[in-house]
């Protein structure tokens, strides 16, 4: 982000633009050159989408049928929408649960594997597999782990004496079956803490240890407020990436519809796509598009507001 | 000297004792913990890799087994039948059934294969003939699950799935490798008009929501140059860079030393020269990074293929699974099979480059 901060380029009104001299010139046509790949699928992979399905979501249109101009239809239409809401509501649960409870546990499990602990090098690497799973298969094995019959999940808590739901049927318990899917592969949040925790000066905590900070103290003091930046990190990616949770949900229904059960399960790209892809209706779905951008906006930079007071940048 | 040592000594070793103490019940916890935690990431996966081992039957026995068992077959006559324990009215005995039609069983003695006799299999409640069986590998379930395709006859098998998902992802590598390095090196390493402001425009496009571009970007695929159902709305775009790659390549790119740049710019290199000769062959590692996530991103992808492949000829294998899944029979251990399949060449891939897999999750921040 520095960068951002150090580049040489301001915005002022009216623009400043330097004088060019024949090496500038050159230097741009070259530079141009380098970045002609980046520039044509900016053009028409970024730009030219943009634009387009921000026009699509003013009008009705059904692929291959003329576009038929209607204004802010689409969007009033999805305050009325009830399916909408329901999608919106899904996301948010596990934006709201889902992302904090990975991150937390991702951290615990990064404290763990960054113990001196014989083995150290296998645990990680058993914690991090998962991860690299691809995610259909994962999603798959899960719905077999959490089949409510046959299941392994629900045998293991019937040892325990406790009864499992019915994760997949139950609207209830579905969400909560697709965040267990996610923690199980949360490796790759893992070692970024893990990488976080190893630049935590020891000098730091041994101080601290001097000084009789017994280890709670030591973790809520020190190691918590030192990767607060990646923590930052973690959770606009997690929020981001969580609004725009598909695949897995679209994998989780098993042989029904999507949504499966009652909806419980119809998350905001699920909706989209389904209107989009499944119920031709393109118009509408980019509208959906252009409030989920502005709702990761929002949400992105209200993180980046908020946690301003309480990241801790070293240096 | 000595009344100081006395007065410290007792203190310290008290304070060491109970140090011990509270250490050994941190150790304890820790252990406990980072064991319990490993199950949780380690039985899901054991789970998947034996369920691809287990037989039909096997499949769905409650409560579940760890291992896979399978129906001990013994050779009567020249031909390979199951052993039952049957209860005959002179005791429990082994016995190998030689056909077993509504409910009741033809079975004959191995040791004496002469003389055939019939026995229910169920009486009420009871069980009167039950499989032996034993622990046994079906590694059938793998060439089972490779030969037969997504849904039964439409002629394309697992195989072409797999085949299909390496052809996409090596052309996917190919086109981010030759289409990210140049446009990292303009933004590391050349100074031009603009540069700053086109490199925040190509950050800011990293928070784009694919689902903002998906439906043009689909119809220019499908309908304006109708490449639906092939591969190439799926290549093509890695051709043209990305953001993250590029970020990942450029901040490489600026920890090579600008003198051997400028040495060279001296010497009258032109800077695709710098850019070929001096700067690429310095960044193998990064180049090995972006190789390995690229595999890794093309292979997982499922969006993607979703959208624009639609004959089974033509699916991923993450396509592939899903519509197999989507069937009314789960047969969970051929699902298993063609998921470990599916997940072993990243498995290879990962033991082969650890360092740079997690290297690469370090500086891009996440594995997608």
């Amino acid at each position: 982000m520095d960068e951002l901060r150090t580049s040489n380029w301001r915005w002022t009104w009216p623009p400043k633009l330097p004088k060019w001299g024949l090496r500038d010139r050159t230097n741009f046509k070259i530079g141009m050159l380098f970045l002609l790949p980046w520039t044509i699928g900016f053009l028409v992979f970024t730009l030219y989408p943009m634009v387009t399905s921000f026009v699509y979501s003013f009008n009705i249109y059904h692929a291959k049928e003329p576009l038929e101009w209607v204004g802010l239809k689409n969007y009033a239409t999805l305050l009325t929408d009830d399916l909408f809401w329901q999608s919106l509501y899904n996301t948010l649960y596990m934006v709201a649960i889902g992302v904090p409870l990975t991150l937390l546990v991702s951290f615990f499990c990064a404290v763990l594997l960054n113990l001196k602990v014989r083995g150290q090098s296998i645990y990680r690497v058993i914690y991090f597999l998962p991860s690299i799973v691809p995610t259909v298969a994962s999603t798959i094995l899960w719905l077999w782990i959490l089949n409510p019959q046959t299941g392994i999940l629900n045998t293991l808590l019937g040892y325990i004496g406790v009864e499992g739901p019915n994760w997949m049927s139950n609207p209830g318990w579905s969400k909560p079956g697709l965040i267990l899917l996610g923690m199980w592969g949360m490796g790759g949040t893992i070692v970024i803490y893990l990488s976080g925790l190893q630049d935590v000066p020891t000098a730091l905590l041994e101080a601290a240890e001097l000084d009789g900070a017994n280890w709670w103290q030591r973790l809520w003091n020190i190691t918590v407020p030192m990767v607060s930046p990646i923590t930052l990190f973690n959770l606009i990616t997690g929020v981001i990436a969580q609004f725009q949770y598909f695949a897995q949900a679209y994998v989780f229904r098993g042989t029904h519809d999507l949504g499966y059960p009652l909806n419980s399960t119809l998350f905001y790209s699920v909706y989209l796509y389904q209107n989009g892809f499944l119920w031709l209706k393109m118009g509408y779905a980019s509208a959906m598009a252009w409030v989920l951008f502005i709702i990761i906006l929002i949400c992105t930079i209200l993180l980046l507001k908020v946690s301003e007071r309480f990241t801790y940048y070293a240096g | 000297m000595t009344t100081l040592s006395q007065i410290a000594m007792p203190t310290t070793r008290q304070k060491s004792r109970s140090r011990k103490l509270r250490d050994f019940f941190q150790s304890l916890f820790s252990h406990a913990a980072i064991n319990f935690i490993g199950l949780f990431f380690l039985i899901p996966f054991l789970w998947m890799i034996m369920t691809a081992f287990k037989s039909n039957q096997d499949v769905f026995h409650t409560p579940p087994r760890w291992l896979p068992y399978d129906n001990v077959r013994v050779e009567v006559n020249g031909e390979q039948l199951p052993l039952y324990d049957v209860k005959t009215e002179n005791g429990v005995k082994q016995l190998a059934a030689v056909k077993i039609v509504e409910g009741v069983g033809t079975f004959v003695d191995p040791v004496n294969p002469g003389e055939e006799m019939q026995y229910e299999i169920q009486e009420g409640a009871v069980k009167i003939a039950e499989p032996v069986m034993h622990v046994s590998f079906n590694w059938k379930n793998f060439p089972d699950a490779m030969e037969r395709g997504s849904r039964p006859g439409i002629g394309a098998s697992f195989w072409v799935y797999f085949k299909n998902s390496l052809v996409i992802a090596f052309f996917s590598i190919v086109g981010t490798l030759l289409s990210n390095a140049p446009v990292a090196y303009a933004f590391a390493r050349l100074k031009f008009f603009g540069r700053d402001l086109l490199f925040i425009i190509i950050l800011a496009t990293m928070m784009l929501p694919f689902q903002v571009t998906m439906i043009p970007i689909y119809l220019f695929f499908n309908d304006t140059l109708g490449w639906g159902d092939t591969f190439l709305p799926l290549i093509i775009p890695t051709f043209f860079a990305n953001a993250y790659d590029v970020f990942l390549l450029r901040q490489f790119f600026r920890t090579i030393p600008e003198e051997m740049c400028d040495a060279a710019r001296v010497d009258g290199a032109s800077e695709w020269q710098i850019f070929t000769r001096i700067v690429l062959p310095l960044s193998t590692p990064v180049l090995a990074t972006v190789t390995v996530f690229t595999f890794l991103w093309a292979w997982n992808d499922f969006t993607g293929p979703l959208l624009f492949l639609t004959s089974p000829r033509n699916f991923t294998m993450a396509l592939g699974l899903q519509d197999f899944q989507s069937q009314r029979s789960m047969i969970w251990n051929q699902l298993m099979a063609a998921s470990v399949v599916f997940t072993v060449p990243i498995i290879i891939a990962y033991f082969f480059a650890q360092k740079t897999f997690i290297q690469g999750i370090k500086l891009t921040g996440s594995k997608e």
